[in-house]
């Protein structure tokens, strides 16, 4: 989530850049007193929230056409009034029939598209069991409730990116003409992004820091009458209206890719995003450590982004395509050129899979660590001399090695220790695959663990599905202590290998072979019968060579288990991890019966019983009757599609549409 | 006779015992793995000491396997009970207070006991559980008995005699009360907060009920039938208020014959009873009486601190 804030007088690039260390040391003080302040915070519950994010299309029933409805301020002006008349008391009669009493009212936030909608529940879910049976029904009445506020020909749908968003013809309504000021896009105008000053200077400072515009090359599907080799015919070699122009005839655009040139082709991704409060900061870090390599699994699972443009991509996921989107490495910390005013050269974007574990777990070997971690070294030092240890230290000043984007002026001119606003500047523009977040300011939020790789679903049962899951597979983490630790720079490559098409199936991943602790050893009769008071017993550190430790594994194998060979225990899998959890906690029959249903799902999509969102659409496009077999998606064929996903997203496969992803044949 | 004590300790770090494949049968693999683990890891920890450095899996001179290792280094007696492995109090029990968990013990009672030694069995196991995790209370009390085995099959067609009321049910069930009056007493003592049972279709339920002073809360269904549970069992258990809960347990956890292999002196045994080859241990006949199994969950954050299992089995001497 981008969070939206009050408005103030941005800095233009050159004026920011100045003032870059200014605010990184403002930040690293705030956060000195955030840590100070929490680190001894102790038994907050689990609490949890789930992000849903909504692209809002337009049906055109004559032209037979969908678009992008820009109406985003709009639609939330009439969800806030509509909240507000509810909170005075009154009524509201057509939410009153999706609500129930006592329900908190959910909350629509703004997003970077002007096209997207965010919802999230209005207070936090617990983990008492019969709270998990109301995700569903509450994400539902989120869309209802937006789509009572929407005209009638409009629909937000959960797809990741709009098929055909940055086409040639009228692809947004209202249409307004490309190629503005701020983004310079050839494909996109300005106003595709939320107008709130924030985005609009957050994209132009990106390009102007990076010294020309995003680029975004994504691999295109070859069908049988792709031209070979693939130009993308969208582009215009011949626009001189801004320097950045200039870019396509650099060769910014690869042969055989989908060429794309603007933060909005990224950040107007949608995504399910899911939060968890921990118990304290040390569960925090371990949970943080041990949801890293999930990641690109959960990534490759939840595939749903095979179309980039109005072409069929040769990739399913829509992550690298953000972290291009808003990377604003210069040449030099990209590599391209000598190191010359850059103070290093940067591996990874702004938005990318993490380069740090940050707990202080036996079980956490140095071998694991990235060796390509860059941090800035004052700033490290800055905080272990204000007593924070070099783990969590190396994590911050990992951060703070990027450049503060959008910087107020008003906020330049006194340090405000009891805020957090220089801290969150750079903490918020590190969009890693999980976050870390410490608590704000309220005394009532703890730290929390933001787990972000996945990929929204079509409807709202999936979504519940893959949100219940990280919940449940955190709990089976903390209660069975379970270690998932593997060398940082394999997560990194398992990010990448869960771009493939259909990665979900036809590829192996690296995961740690054996996840269940040592038992601690027992020392003549030392240890007794149960963890002593005070001092949880912790399972010795793993000796032997780190590369036993891990294989490549497919992701049936990683969620449903390995088959026991004769001395090989195999991997047990992450549902029977989670059912063996289940097994052990109080759980009514109704709940176990719903939970089923969605491990279920979770594991049939793993085996391929079930197919993803991306093959499903691929296969929709490819088997479509005006597709020509050259990559395109014309605009009739997403005219179809996307009504299809509106009939799935209601029915859920029922009608027969779309039933390849919810029930087996 | 002695009362033998079978532990596993807290399984919940002890990694290996996890089920593997807890979607196949239900099963008592769980109990049995939990067991043997802590058996071994025990002897190991007890074994004699060589060049001041205690004897781990890894620093294995020759000439010590486990199986020579005797009993009597790490168990303990104390009256008539013999505890395998020994259990040290002194460092067990939950990290916080009584109010930040969520405590389940289920009393698993076996076949061949009667309802009388059943009263003092309930008393025996809570007690050990409390000693245990150093708790005053818990919160949740399940018994099972042997035999009792739900199927939703038999629910379906609902004028039709359910199995059990064929087996000499009035028996069952008056032995059955008997014992629960033992639970109620936990109640009425404050012990067990909130009591239930495992295994009852709405027939069986709804003839306990007429008999309890004090009612169960809960009745335990296998996960394997959770969603077939019949509509009339879920609103019969809802008209009386009774919750029900899933669970993974078979209801006969522990023959006699897996206690036998499990402390005998085969390769996968324990070495406790005597050997072939004339070496000592105990010598006599084995029943087991009861298994319990208990499981602190913090309230409110959903994770399991400590779970663990502790069985009685008789020997005569």
């Amino acid at each position: 989530m981008l969070s939206a804030r009050a408005l103030g007088t941005p800095l233009e690039w050159p004026e920011a850049k100045k003032n870059a260390n200014h605010v990184r040391e403002w930040g690293i003080e705030q956060l000195l007193a955030i840590w100070k302040r929490a680190k001894g915070k102790e038994r907050d519950a689990l609490r949890w929230g789930d992000e849903i994010e909504y692209l809002v299309v337009a049906f055109d029933e004559e032209k037979r056409k969908v678009r992008l409805s820009l109406r985003q301020a709009d639609i939330l002006r009439d969800l806030a009034q509509d909240a507000a008349l509810r909170e005075q008391g009154g009524c509201v009669p057509e939410l009153q029939t999706v609500i129930h009493d006592g329900d908190a009212i959910p909350v629509f936030h703004p997003e970077f598209g002007r096209f997207m909608l965010e919802a999230t529940p209005g207070k936090p879910w617990g983990i008492g069991f019969k709270d998990l049976l109301d995700v569903e029904p509450n994400m539902k009445s989120r869309r209802v409730i937006a789509k009572d506020h929407m005209k009638s020909n409009e629909y937000p749908i959960t797809l990741t990116t709009f098929p055909r968003l940055g086409t040639k013809d009228d692809f947004i309504t209202p249409y307004f003409p490309p190629s503005g000021e701020r983004l310079r896009s050839q494909f996109l105008p300005d106003e595709i992004a939320n107008p709130h000053i924030r985005f609009p200077t957050l994209a132009a400072n990106i390009r102007s820091r990076r010294g020309r515009k995003v680029e975004i090359n994504v691999p295109i599907f070859k069908d049988k009458n792709t031209p070979r080799p693939f130009m993308d015919p969208t582009i215009d070699f011949n626009l001189h209206k801004w320097p950045e122009d200039d870019d396509v005839r650099n060769g910014a655009a690869k042969p055989d890719h989908i060429y794309m040139d603007a933060m909005a082709f990224g950040m107007g991704s949608c995504c399910l995003q899911i939060t968890f409060q921990a118990k304290n900061i040390t569960e925090g870090r371990r949970l943080y450590d041990q949801l890293s390599p999930l990641g690109p699994i959960m990534l490759a699972l939840t595939a749903a982004t095979p179309i980039y443009k109005g072409f069929l991509a040769d990739t399913d996921v829509r992550w690298n395509q953000i972290s291009r989107a808003v990377d604003d490495r210069t040449p030099e910390e990209l590599g391209e050129v000598p190191l010359k005013n850059d103070r290093w050269r940067i591996p990874k974007s702004r938005y990318a899979s993490n380069s740090t574990y940050i707990s202080q777990d036996s079980q956490l070997r140095k071998e694991y660590m990235d060796p390509d971690l860059v941090v800035d070294k004052d700033l490290k030092q800055r905080l272990m001399d204000g007593g924070m240890d070099d783990l969590l230290a190396a994590h911050f000043a990992h951060l703070f090695i990027r450049d503060p984007l959008v910087i107020f002026a008003e906020d330049l001119k006194e340090l405000d220790l009891t805020k957090t606003d220089h801290f969150e500047n750079l903490q918020s523009t590190n969009w890693q695959h999980i976050r870390f977040k410490p608590p704000p300011p309220d005394k009532d939020t703890g730290w929390r663990v933001e787990f972000r790789p996945m990929e929204i679903q079509i409807t709202d049962f999936e979504n519940a599905a893959f949100a219940i899951f990280i919940v449940l597979i955190t709990r089976a983490i903390l209660s069975f202590d379970l270690n998932f630790y593997i060398p940082i720079p394999l997560t990194t490559q398992n990010m990448e290998t869960a771009h493939a098409r259909n990665a979900v199936l036809d590829h192996k991943f690296h995961f740690r072979n054996d996840p269940l602790p040592a038992r601690p050893v027992k020392i003549n009769g030392a240890s007794g019968t149960t963890t002593p008071a005070g001092q949880p017993s912790r399972p010795p550190t793993p000796t032997g060579p780190v590369s036993d430790e891990h294989s490549l594994m497919t992701i049936n194998e990683i969620m449903n288990g390995q088959s026991q060979s004769h001395c090989q225990p195999g991997f047990p899998g992450l549902i029977p991890l989670v059912e063996s959890y289940l097994n052990s906690v109080n759980v009514d029959v109704e709940t176990r019966c719903e939970l089923a249903r969605y491990l279920d799902l979770i594991g049939k999509r793993a085996s391929g019983q079930l197919w993803t969102g991306a093959k499903w659409i691929r296969h929709f496009v490819r088997e479509h009757n005006d597709y020509e077999g050259d990559s395109v998606v014309s605009e009739g064929v997403n005219y179809d599609l996307v009504k299809a996903v509106e009939e799935i997203t209601e029915r859920e496969g029922k009608s027969g549409v779309g039933v390849e992803m919810f029930r087996a044949r | 006779m002695t009362k033998l004590i079978l532990s596993t300790s807290n399984i919940m770090n002890g990694g290996p015992s996890i089920i593997r494949r807890p979607t196949s049968e239900r099963s008592n693999v769980e109990l049995i793995n939990a067991l043997r683990t802590n058996f071994l890891a025990s002897k190991q920890a007890f074994a004699p000491i060589t060049n001041g450095t205690p004897e781990t899996s890894q620093t294995k001179p020759p000439g010590h396997k486990p199986q020579d290792i005797p009993y009597s280094m790490w168990t303990a007696r104390d009256g008539d009970s013999l505890f395998i492995p020994s259990i040290e109090f002194s460092d067990s029990g939950l990290a916080e207070e009584r109010s930040q968990y969520d405590i389940t013990v289920k009393l698993f009672f076996l076949p061949h006991t009667s309802a009388s030694k059943r009263c003092t069995h309930t008393q025996e196991a809570i007690d050990l559980v409390l000693k245990v995790l150093k708790m005053p209370s818990i919160d949740l009390l399940i018994v099972s008995f042997p035999g009792v085995s739900f199927d939703a099959d038999d629910e379906e067609e609902e004028d039709e005699e359910p199995n059990w009321t064929q087996q000499s049910s009035e028996e069952d069930l008056n032995a059955m009360i008997d014992t629960w009056r033992a639970v109620e007493h936990l109640h009425k003592e404050g012990t067990a907060l909130q009591v239930g049972v495992s295994e009852f279709g709405s027939e069986r339920l709804q003839k306990f009920l007429q008999r309890t002073k004090v009612r169960p809360s809960v009745d335990q269904i296998n996960v394997r039938d959770c969603c077939v549970v019949p509509k009339s069992l879920i609103l019969y258990a809802k008209q009386e208020k009774i919750e029900l809960l899933t669970h993974n347990d078979c209801t006969n956890v522990l023959p006699s014959g897996t206690v036998r292999e499990l402390l005998g002196p085969g390769e996968n045994g324990a070495a406790v009873l005597a050997g072939p080859e004339g070496r000592e241990g105990l010598k006599g006949e084995i029943e087991p009486q009861w298994v319990v199994k208990y499981t602190a969950v913090i309230r409110d954050r959903g994770v399991i601190e400590n779970k663990g299992y502790i069985a009685m089995a008789e020997i005569s001497d």
